[in-house]
């Protein structure tokens, strides 16, 4: 079995508990406005450019085998003379990520940290992420997720992981289709599926200027938590203007709808008094 | 901070208004540069002269005194005189008494009368010059100090004077005492010439007199921390002054917490005032070391990355499960080993018995490795035969370094030498040794060295690759030879990511330097010692080396210390620990510390600062010897070399020390701005 890994980020400390190695798996379903991780969106293995210092030499080109087409065969990576090209996603066994892992284990462990799976939406790539947990050896494991999967997915993801870290985007189902492409029902129903379990859990809301960071929004989620045993906290996730920064890498353009400039508005009330931990990352 | 506190540091580092005090001194002809006289005699007459030529001054609100008025002191020597030395002799750095780590507890112990009443019952006649210089020197230093108390009188600060009637004379008693007799005879020190000279275990040698003081009711917490951050503060009055190879680089730092010699733990309450100390100044002295061990608390950690994320450039860390060990396999006595502190930047020295000159020399690691590649590689037959060939050329090397070591000549320092087990009883000048007379040699580029034979390994032994087409590439700096430059710099394995294929090769560089010393004796009777640092050599040692087998181009410095090479694609901290704590560091405690750049923005709250401190602890747990780590911006970095004006007070690590950004030369603020290319971001 393989899996396509696009990144392995060590000392990870804002992941989960404790220092952790986070693994970023490729390929996503949503296509949320605000990603900052344009190249985890597609499944497959592709070519990233920083176009930013390219001097034009044509290298790239002229060893390129089929020309306007690329296979992200990688032939071209090579010949930039600056190093600007790589191949994003590797593919790997879970054999071979895990004994990768491993190796860093006496730190994650001394630090109550762990292994956190990120993406793209690595429940798009369960069975691999399943079989390189199973070779953690009792390693403490997390996953970030949309939690946009099918339910037996998910009900396999609370058993498995040590801790799920989950986004609510966007309550409303018309507005979570249009910003990030895809229907909030599942995603709603494993937040449920979450607060009514034992797998400790973290429930994250990006907050989106003008899209997201409205009272209705915050107290849309706070309700859904109230009395949820298993819920550590819920962390809120300002928007970042650099999201776009990657965008052009791999050829894609950065059109969000809002208005980046605009700070985001918080509303902690709602959670406050329902006594539920919230911190803003 | 209190208020009185902060408006010194207002005057002293924000406004310099203590520089208008300074003048030159006029003495012509000078008398100590009376050709009748010897080098010793010269010392001791122009510390006279000069402390004479001071003119005492009590700064506003502050309770210990002396500033310095006069910026220069006079060589002892006329140029062509100096120019017949350098001749004949092999003169290290400017050829005066540096890097050393004077025994102040002793003397701030006893007091400057009872030195010289030693000075007195050791002297049988043989030796009367000597003991004479002594005698000078040590009065014009107590002299100074009278004539500091009369000028506190004069203003009205009875405080003060009393205190100047006590010490450094007399014992000191109280913490006041003892660092106001710290201070004069720091401050005398610098004007005997000796630079680079440390201020050893602050924390230790300062906590009886802060113990007593608690008990007694003299002082609270409080104050005594107020004190200690004036003190912190006095070391930055001058300090423009004490140029080492650039300006920050001078030698003033302090070690704390650490093994004590009867083997106890040393960490007190002063270490944690220390810490805080420097973390509300913010100024670049004094330099602050951290001892700690496998079995320091994480809180010890977690106060040390509080400093650490404020971007001062330390603690620097020192690992006493290495140190230690390291230090008694080199000879040193356990009791003495345990005592050890820090010279200027990172190599470990004794306080109050060693002579140690531990910068002496460097082996260019990268620089023998190139040239037995190019001369090598197409001979061998296989990867044993070029390593036995690279062993070989390190031993040749280090021998050529030792054999060029002879004829050493250190001016004379009568007035330093009564900080040093010995001297005075023999009537015998620090100049010319102590208890321990061992020369240190750093180590550098090792990283790129590793990684060129990593390469030649993977791309020639692996692949296949011609030795002569390497040969051609690496001649070309890589031009025409793209795609296998790409293969070289991304396709081989590179220190610090973890990987055993290269990280055994720096276990077998260093290994090979570590053996290559062993037995040598240098002509003081001390042996060598093989070390991990860089200091200024990484700038020198990289030029005319040309691009190296690991992709290195020509352009490209070297790595600053145990660091990787600049450019690597690294995987993380947690790798490179695991990485630089592979080698059998007691092996090669000369010192030089593992560098790790953070983004300002991974501190960014309590948890995070525990993370970074468990990092740095696994450090230790693994067995590394010293780290480093440092807290930095890179934009801001780039926008002060535009903007020099605006970043007057930005801090930043050199190689063992920190300095002020807009002060260092642009090839120091460039490699700098490269080696944050590989720092943990967020």
């Amino acid at each position: 079995m393989n899996g396509i890994v696009f990144d392995i980020k060590e000392f990870a400390v804002f992941d989960g508990p404790g220092i952790r190695t986070t693994v970023f798996m490729k390929g996503c379903p949503l296509r949320c406005q605000w990603c900052h991780n344009p190249e985890g969106l597609r499944p497959e293995p592709q070519l990233t450019v920083s176009p930013a210092r390219c001097l034009h030499c044509g290298k790239c080109a002229a060893h390129c085998p089929t020309p306007g087409r690329c296979t992200a065969c990688g032939a071209c990576v090579a010949w930039c003379p600056l190093g600007l090209r790589r191949i994003a996603g590797e593919r790997a066994t879970p054999e071979a990520l895990a004994a990768k892992l491993l190796r860093g284990r006496k730190l994650l462990e001394e630090s109550g940290g762990g292994v956190t799976f990120s993406g793209g939406e690595p429940l798009m790539q369960w069975p691999f992420v399943r079989e390189t947990v199973a070779r953690l050896e009792g390693l403490h494991c997390a996953v970030e997720t949309s939690g946009y999967a099918p339910d037996e997915v998910f009900r396999q993801v609370m058993d498995v992981m040590d801790l799920v870290m989950m986004d609510i985007k966007l309550t409303d189902p018309e507005k979570h289709r249009h910003f990030t492409g895809v229907d909030n029902a599942p995603i709603l129903r494993h937040a449920d599926m979450l607060c009514a379990g034992d797998t400790p859990f973290i429930i994250r809301m990006p907050l989106i200027p003008g899209v997201n960071d409205e009272p209705a929004h915050f107290e849309a989620v706070a309700a859904r938590m109230a009395g949820a045993k298993a819920l550590q906290r819920v962390e809120l996730l300002p928007y970042h203007k650099t999201a776009g920064a990657k965008y052009g890498m791999v050829g894609m353009t950065y059109a969000p709808e809002f208005d980046v400039d605009r700070p985001v508005k918080i509303f902690t009330e709602p959670f406050d008094r329902r006594g539920i931990p919230v911190v803003t990352m | 901070m209190t208020e009185r506190v902060r408006a010194l540091r207002k005057l002293i580092v924000e406004d310099r208004a203590h520089h208008a005090f300074r003048r030159e001194m006029a003495v012509d002809p000078a008398p100590y540069r009376d050709p009748a006289l010897k080098d010793y005699q010269r010392t001791a007459l122009r510390l006279k002269t000069f402390l004479e030529n001071e003119t005492p001054v009590i700064l506003p609100g502050e309770r210990i005194a002396f500033l310095r008025t006069l910026p220069d002191l006079p060589p002892i020597y006329t140029d062509a005189e100096w120019a017949g030395i350098t001749a004949k002799h092999y003169i290290h750095e400017q050829g005066r008494v540096c890097n050393l780590s004077a025994d102040y507890e002793r003397i701030i112990g006893k007091g400057l009368l009872a030195v010289l009443n030693d000075i007195d019952a050791a002297d049988d006649g043989s030796n009367r010059d000597y003991f004479d210089a002594m005698r000078l020197s040590l009065r014009a230093v107590l002299d100074l100090a009278a004539r500091y108390a009369a000028k506190a009188r004069e203003e009205g600060r009875d405080d003060i004077a009393q205190v100047l009637d006590k010490v450094p004379a007399h014992p000191a008693e109280t913490l006041r005492e003892a660092l106001q007799s710290l201070r004069a005879l720091h401050f005398c020190m610098w004007c005997e010439g000796d630079y680079h000279n440390t201020l050893g275990r602050f924390d230790q040698y300062m906590y009886p007199y802060y113990r007593h003081d608690l008990q007694a009711g003299i002082l609270t917490r409080e104050e005594a921390a107020d004190l200690v951050t004036e003190f912190f503060l006095a070391c930055n009055r001058d300090s423009d002054l004490y140029t080492g190879m650039q300006q920050g680089d001078n030698g003033q730092s302090i070690v704390l917490a650490g093994m004590t010699p009867d083997g106890g733990d040393g960490c007190n309450e002063l270490t944690d005032i220390c810490l805080t100390a420097s973390a509300e100044l913010m100024v670049i002295d004094p330099k602050l070391n951290l001892r700690v061990n496998a079995r320091t608390p994480l809180s010890l950690f977690e106060k040390g990355t509080r400093l650490t994320r404020l971007g001062l450039g330390f603690p620097q860390y020192e690992n006493d499960d290495v140190v230690i060990p390291g230090l008694v396999k080199l000879g040193y006595e356990e009791r003495d080993a345990r005592n050890y502190v820090v010279a200027a930047c990172w190599e470990f020295i004794l306080p109050g018995v060693g002579m140690d000159i531990p910068n002496i020399g460097a082996l260019p690691f990268t620089g023998v490795v190139n040239r037995v590649i190019r001369e090598k590689l197409g001979a061998v037959k296989d990867m044993e035969e070029l390593k036995a060939a690279v062993r070989e050329a390190i031993f040749a090397e280090v021998r050529a370094i030792a054999a060029s070591l002879r004829g050493l000549y250190v001016i004379p320092s009568p007035y330093l030498s009564i900080f040093f087990e010995g001297c005075v009883e023999k009537g015998r000048d620090i100049a010319g040794g102590c208890k321990y007379n061992n020369y240190g040699l750093h180590g550098t580029g090792l990283a790129t060295a590793a990684d060129s034979l990593a390469a030649v390994q993977t791309m020639v032994f692996g692949r296949g690759l011609a030795p002569e087409t390497l040969i051609a590439a690496m001649d070309a700096d890589f031009e025409g030879y793209e795609a296998l430059h790409h293969q070289l710099k991304y396709e081989c394995p590179k220190m610090g990511n973890d990987e055993d294929e290269v990280d055994d090769l720096a276990c077998f560089l260093l290994d090979a330097f570590a053996d290559a010393v062993q037995g040598l004796r240098n002509e003081r009777g001390g042996i060598f010692r093989a070390g991990t640092g860089s200091a200024m050599y990484y700038i020198w040692h990289a030029a005319d080396i040309g691009a190296t087998a690991d992709g290195r181009t020509a352009a490209e410095p070297l790595p600053a210390n145990y660091a990787p090479t600049l450019n690597t694609r690294l995987n993380g901290p947690a790798s490179l620990i695991r990485s630089f704590t592979k080698p059998d560091l007691t092996r090669v405690v000369n010192g030089g510390p593992l560098t790790i750049e953070f983004h300002d923005s991974v501190f960014r709250d309590q948890e995070a600062i525990t993370k970074v401190a468990q990092l740095v602890r696994s450090f230790v747990t693994n067995g590394g010897h010293q780290l480093q780590l440092n807290t930095v911006n890179r934009e801001r970095m780039l926008d002060a070399q535009k903007h020099p004006e605006n970043y007057r007070n930005l801090i930043v690590r050199v190689w063992g020390w920190s300095g002020y950004f807009v002060e260092l030369d642009k090839c120091y603020q460039d490699h700098i701005i490269q080696r944050v290319e590989l720092m943990v971001g967020t």
